[in-house]
Formats: C-alpha cells, structure tokens, sequence
C-alpha cells in the first residue's frame, strides 16, 4: 500500500487533482487514445472475422502503429488519472478489472500483429480458427474494458 | 430556448432517462462505443484519402462506410436521450454547443466528400495518389471529429454555466 500512498502524493498526482486544466487534459487525453486503440483493434479485428474483405491485411499493417501510440496515450494519461487516486483505485475491483481486460486487449492485439497481419497470409484466405478466436476476443476484452471504465466512475 | 428545455424536461424520454440509475451509465457506454467504432473507420478512411497508406484499395476503404456510419447513429441516439435527460446543462453548456457545431462541420465536410471526392475516387486505379481536394477533405474529417470528441469529453469541465 505504501507506493500507492507515495504516487498519490507526488507531484503529478497533485496536479491530476487539483490544478484547473490535470483532470480535463488527462481525461480528455484517456478519451482520444481509447478511440484510437480500440477504434483501430475494432477494424482488424472485424476484418479478421470476415468484414470488409476487400481491405487486405497486409495493408493494415501500419495501421497498427496508429493503435500502440494510442495505447501510449492511454498509459501515460491512465497513470496520471491513477496517480490522483491511487489508493481508492488499488483496491478497486471494477477498476482493477477494467485493467485486466485491458491487458488482455493489448496482449491479443500484438497477437493478431505478429500472427494474422505481418505474417504473410494470402488476402483472399480466411484466417486460421485460432486467429479468428483471438480477433473475437479482443473484441470482447476491449468492450469490456470500455464498460468496466464508465462503471468505475460510478461504483 | 428556456421553454423548450422545460417541454423537453417534461417528456417520457425524459423520465425513460433518468428513472433508473443504470440507464445513464448505459447510454454513456454505448456512446464509447459508438465513438470507437466511428473513430476508427475513420481513421483508415481518411488516413487512405491522405495518403498515408495506398496500399489499401480505395474501394476497399469504402467498405469502412457502414461501420463509421453505424458507431455514429449508436452516438446520435444515445446523445440524444442525454439531451432528453439533461436539456438545461446542455442547452447552456460550452463545450456542448461548441461540440455541435463541429459535428455540423463534419456534416458539411461529408457532402463535400460525397458530392465532390467520392465521383473522382471512383474514376481512380485502387492505389491510385488521391487528389488535393480528397486529401484536404480527409485532413478536415479527422481534425473535426477528434475536436467533436474532445469537446463532448470536456462537456462537465468547460462553460458549465
């Protein structure tokens, strides 16, 4: 508990809480990464589901650049947010939950980079059944990072 | 205006809104959603129209329409209901109206790219360089709708009244 005490007293964490523009630029900033990430992990992974078949998957590839730098976004706004709270959100299961799906996210959308986008698969293929398992569940972890996110604002 | 906050205020979609305590959060899940799904067929979209990737075929990147179009009506209904919901904090607030008039701007923005880019896309090769006026048009949809989603995220933080 001892480090989330310290975080909540650094200055960063000071200024999340109580400065007029940390909480707005943090959370403004969490917002915009979200839809970059999750809006691009949407398209791979509908597309690796078999929507939009014209787009070819090797096309996506530098697209996936686009989302990881969202995803930076998120993480260094996310530990701002963190920061400000740090010893409520620690022990919080929804947040802490939310963090788990998003972990999952991130993990199966390096998957789908390695496996279905880089790896040169033919366009006109269908992906493997286990590529397909992965796509589906990012889907499912990054709406429920989505949900257990808002919920946290409130429970 | 004031008045029309008060009938609105007084509807059954109003009571639908804030009845229950789970609808609000709800309907702000769903506008995430929306937003995702929205911002990311964009951003391939109107990354391609740019010429960031021209890998992907231009008519491959239209296939995209339906997912853009569908997160934005899942974000036109549930941010209507807020309005339902809440007209008197919307209707004065800031960062709402100036949201607004940005979503208009993408509105005007996307006749542009229908009356204008869309009949010189389709006489392209799939790899083709696009055409200032479709690169121009790209830029502004994505500069637009990220300041439509900032301002909306600003809504509780930025002319509050």
């Amino acid at each position: 508990m001892g480090i989330f005490v310290w975080l909540e007293q650094t200055w960063l964490a000071d200024w999340v809480r109580v400065s007029v523009l940390g909480y707005p630029l943090m959370i403004t900033c969490h917002a915009i990464g979200m839809a970059v990430m999750v809006g691009l992990a949407s398209v791979v992974g509908l597309r690796l589901l078999g929507a939009f078949r014209s787009l070819p998957y090797s096309a996506l590839d530098r697209f996936f650049a686009i989302a990881w730098l969202g995803f930076g976004v998120n993480l260094l706004s996310g530990i701002g947010l963190f920061a400000s709270q740090a010893t409520s959100y620690a022990v919080n299961g929804v947040f802490l939950t939310k963090l788990a799906f998003v972990f999952l996210g991130a993990i199966a959308v390096a998957y789908l980079q390695a496996a279905a986008v880089r790896s040169p698969v033919a366009d006109a293929a269908p992906p493997s059944a286990s590529v397909r398992a992965v796509a589906a569940a990012s889907l499912i972890f990054w709406t429920g990072a989505i949900v257990m996110g808002r919920l946290t604002a409130y429970l | 205006m004031e008045a029309i906050f008060d009938w609105i205020a007084a509807t059954p979609i109003n009571s639908f809104v804030l009845d229950s305590a789970w609808t609000w959060p709800t309907l702000e899940t769903l506008h995430f959603i929306g937003l995702c799904l929205l911002m990311g067929a964009l951003l391939v979209m109107d990354l391609r129209l740019i010429g960031f990737e021209r890998a992907i075929p231009l008519k491959a990147v239209h296939s995209l329409m339906p997912l853009a179009i569908g997160g934005f009506v899942i974000n036109l209904v549930t941010g209507v209901l807020f309005v339902f919901g809440d007209p008197h904090r919307y209707g004065i607030n800031l960062a709402f109206q100036l949201k607004m008039l940005l979503v208009l701007l993408a509105g005007l923005n996307f006749w542009l790219y229908y009356a204008k880019v869309e009949p010189r896309l389709a006489t392209l090769g799939p790899t083709d360089a696009t055409p200032p006026l479709a690169k121009t048009v790209g830029a502004v949809s994505l500069v637009v709708w990220f300041g439509v989603l900032a301002f909306g995220r600003l809504i509780p933080y930025i002319g509050t009244g």
